[in-house]
Order: C-alpha cells, then sequence, then structure tokens
C-alpha cells in the first residue's frame, strides 16, 4: 500500500530530523553551562564584588567590630570559612574569605591596629 | 536581592523545589547560626534567601 511507503518514509525522515535537533541541543547544553556554571557564575559575581566590598560589610560579614583585633577577625573567618566550607554555599564561603582579605589590607594597613 | 543570588547563597538551582529550599536552608544555617559562632549579618541573609526563594518576599537589592 501506498499509506504504508509514505509512514515508512515519514519515520525514517522524521527521526533524522529529532537526531539532528537532539544533537544540536545536546551541543548549545555543553556551551551555555561552560559560560554559566553556576560555580563560574560565583566566581564571576565574587570578582565584581570584591572591587565593591566596604569595610564595614567585611566587617558585618564576619561579626566582627570596629576595634577586633586581627587575631579576633582570624578566629572568626576560620570557623566561619569552615562551617561554611561543611555546610553552606561555595558563594558563602567566597564572601567570607572576601571579607577576610578586605581587612586584612585594613587593618594591616593602621600601624595602630597591627598585632606585633 | 535577587532570586539568583538567594540561590546561590543556599547552593541551589533557581528552579529548586520548596523542599530542597528548606533542606538548604536548614544546612547553610547549620553553618551560619548566630548562636554558633556565625556572624548575625550572614545569618539574615540565608533566612532572607530562603524567603526569596520560596517566593515569600520580592527584592530586586543586591545580596551584598
Amino acid at each position: 500500500f501506498q499509506a504504508g511507503r509514505i509512514i515508512a518514509n515519514l519515520i525514517v525522515v522524521g527521526s533524522g530530523v529529532l537526531v539532528r535537533a537532539f544533537a544540536q541541543a545536546y551541543r548549545q547544553a555543553l556551551q551555555n553551562a561552560s559560560k554559566n556554571g553556576v560555580a563560574r557564575e560565583a566566581v564571576e559575581n565574587m570578582k565584581k564584588v570584591s572591587k565593591a566590598m566596604s569595610e564595614s560589610e567585611a566587617r558585618q560579614i564576619l561579626g566582627v567590630s570596629e576595634n577586633a583585633s586581627w587575631e579576633e577577625i582570624i578566629k572568626k573567618y576560620d570557623s566561619l570559612f569552615e562551617n561554611n566550607a561543611k555546610n553552606g554555599s561555595f558563594y558563602l564561603q567566597s564572601k567570607v574569605f572576601r571579607a577576610k582579605e578586605c581587612l586584612e589590607s585594613t587593618v594591616r594597613k593602621d600601624g595602630e591596629k597591627v598585632m606585633s | 536581592m535577587t532570586r539568583r543570588e538567594a540561590a546561590l547563597i543556599l547552593g541551589l538551582r533557581e528552579s529548586a523545589t520548596p523542599d530542597k529550599v528548606k533542606e538548604a536552608h536548614r544546612k547553610v544555617m547549620v553553618a551560619n547560626h548566630p548562636d554558633a559562632g556565625g556572624s548575625d549579618y550572614l545569618a539574615s541573609k540565608v533566612n532572607e534567601a530562603k524567603d526569596v526563594m520560596l517566593g515569600k518576599t520580592k527584592g530586586s537589592n543586591s545580596a551584598f
């Protein structure tokens, strides 16, 4: 029957189209993943935000006062960093790290606050 | 706080289900609980992230 042949043709052509569409979608997904992976986004966000992180925000993140000693800051940093490494998100862990980094330059710069 | 930032804070995909959000929130709070050496600031961000992911609040300001 003609119908049989037509149906057979449709199936062959149809599956060809599907295979090609799938391959294209897969390729696009791979590209998207390499461009937009969450980890990479977190890192990009970190790069953007670290330029803008203020000292006061860094202190808030670590929960230290303006008069906190470097020893105190490091103690808070160590515990927050480790806890977030265990149970938190990469994003928060990075924030904690950036906060310490930010205060490092601030506290060390100010002669009065440097620990001997 | 945008949904994207909220998801990053909780270590989730933006499409996470409410159950996953609550699970992640509990876990991340363990790491950042004020009574356990965490900072109030981070704890409040984690709570805010949960609310945003559950659609309880809308905000367009930056998380940090």
